[in-house]
């Protein structure tokens, strides 16, 4: 398994994280897993992840961070 | 090239757009009202003046800003699907338009029949503004207070409309129409649920996801979330019984129930400004400033409210509610809308090109959207004018000089707004033309 990259987008203004995201979800390889931190629920991303094939898991951590698992489907 | 991701169905860019660079023209048509009346408007709220000043505020500025910013924040944030929007917006676009040029006409040239017109046109219009809003907010898979408390917001403009067409009727037909309910206890309530039930709880609403996200803030402690807009609601359908309970008795009980209300606006807006003092990113950008304006603005309406109630021989001068409407009006709904503007229309900039398959080399930065000099050289003026018409109620004799930077500060905003659109027509072209000069076209351009 290849080390997950990962995006903390904690503390950075939108659309800062989002583009970031997608520029990396450009270029995930199959398998690879991109995790992002974010303090809130990305509806926006969501969306888009469904339309592009990706699958993603999110989880409310207990620091109250929102982390979000992503892999190509 | 980096892929072109396929993104959910927002609407159109022209959706939004076609709302947000009309609501600041008519800002500028309430300050010429008040530059050719002159210091009468300022006399009382029921001059024709200060009623067409305050109907072109809330209803072309205001609502066409709100209306605008919902259709969009309600398919992009909340992730809702909204049924046909280009057809809706324009629809109900140039009927809110046309509704508020024949209410302020209705005021100003005291005609009743363009009571009647404009009644029928706001009813069309957000009759099926409403009908499609309910049911994307009904629908939307996203949850959390803000979502519950936008659903509450539609309902109180629902609310607002029916009343407003009421009083619309009253004033039309007077000769014909006989009413159990007094005008003075209608136009009550079409205020508070204009002003509390629609505009503030959008505000509210709004705020407990973009005060933290855009303004780095902690977030509003659960309990706010749940007391502020539950507390709104419960005091807006007690204030209503007026409708339905007059008399003097009623009257304490009635201005106790605002009192409330008002204490509870204060201390959203103390909340919302010691929130923003322990943001996490120091420098602080338009859109804060103009947060910041707002909630002061909201803080000292609710102080000047207590001592109306408390000095009567202050709170019954005819121009106290012109006091308190500018400190509502310009003061916290036009600060908080410019202040979202600037913020709202550089993101669907970016949104928009990303989604015509712009990338960091063919897309400007955020910040490029709207130059920062301009911004802050028109939140001057904007609070430089917040200044002069509360000096003006004061002394009328400065009504010229307020309704001069009033349309100022509003002809400044639409030039900044336009420019924004002009930089997304730019890019736009630029990146269909390097995508038309390359091997692949995007899946939707």
């Amino acid at each position: 398994m290849p080390e997950p990259r990962v995006i903390d987008g904690r503390g950075m203004e939108p659309p800062e994280p989002l583009a970031r995201a997608l520029a990396e979800l450009a270029t995930l390889a199959p398998g690879e897993e991109l995790v992002m931190l974010l303090d809130c629920e990305p509806l926006p991303l969501y969306a888009i992840l469904d339309r592009n094939g990706f699958r993603y898991r999110s989880e409310r951590r207990a620091d109250g961070a929102n982390e979000v698992h992503i892999q190509k489907a | 090239m980096q892929p072109v991701l396929s993104f959910e169905q927002a609407p159109p860019i022209s959706v939004p757009y076609r709302f947000f660079l009309t609501a600041p023209l008519f800002g500028a048509a309430a300050g010429l009202v008040l530059v050719l009346l002159g210091p009468e408007t300022l006399q009382s709220r029921w001059s024709p003046g200060a009623l067409a000043m305050t109907h072109l505020i809330v209803v072309d500025f205001m609502l066409q800003a709100m209306c605008g910013s919902l259709l969009q924040f309600v398919a992009v944030v909340a992730g809702a699907n909204i049924w046909r929007p280009r057809l809706v917006a324009a629809v109900v676009h140039p009927l809110i338009t046309a509704g508020a040029i024949f209410l302020a006409s209705a005021f100003l040239l005291e005609q009743q029949v363009l009571f009647l017109v404009a009644a029928a046109v706001f009813v069309t219009a957000l009759g099926l503004f409403l009908t499609v809003m309910a049911i994307a907010l009904l629908r939307t898979p996203a949850r959390g207070m803000s979502i519950h408390v936008l659903r509450v917001a539609v309902l109180g403009l629902l609310v607002t409309v029916a009343l407003g067409a009421t009083l619309a009727l009253t004033l039309g037909l007077e000769e014909h129409l006989q009413t159990d309910w007094s005008l003075l206890a209608l136009i009550n309530v079409h205020v508070a649920w204009g002003l509390g039930g629609w505009a503030l709880m959008l505000v509210i609403g709004v705020s407990f996801l973009v005060v933290p996200m855009f303004q780095l803030t902690p977030s509003y402690p659960l309990w706010l979330t749940r007391l502020v807009p539950a507390g709104l609601f419960l005091l807006l359908c007690l204030w209503s019984l007026q409708l339905v309970a007059p008399g003097a008795g009623a009257q304490v009980w009635q201005s106790g129930v605002a009192l409330v209300g008002v204490l509870l606006a204060g201390f959203y807006a103390a909340a919302t400004l010691m929130l923003q003092s322990r943001r996490r990113r120091r420098q602080a950008d338009p859109t804060l400033l103009f947060w910041r304006g707002a909630m002061l603005s909201l803080l000292v309406f609710a102080l000047s409210w207590i001592v109306f109630e408390t000095l009567p021989q202050l709170g019954g001068n005819l121009r106290a509610p012109l006091w308190l409407g500018v400190l509502a009006l310009p003061g916290l709904f036009l600060s908080v809308i410019t202040g979202m503007l600037y913020k709202i229309m550089p993101f669907l900039n970016w949104l928009h090109l990303q989604q015509q398959g712009g990338t960091s080399m063919t897309s400007p930065n955020m910040k490029q959207m709207i130059p920062e000099a301009a911004m802050r050289g028109q939140m001057r003026l904007h609070f430089a004018a917040l200044a002069l018409l509360l000096a003006a109620v004061l002394w009328p004799a400065l009504a010229l000089p307020a309704g001069l930077a009033f349309t100022a500060s509003c002809l400044w905003l639409e030039w900044n707004l336009i420019g924004a659109a002009r930089v997304y027509a730019r890019f736009r072209d630029r990146i269909r033309a390097s995508l038309a000069g390359g091997a692949e076209a995007p899946d939707r351009a």
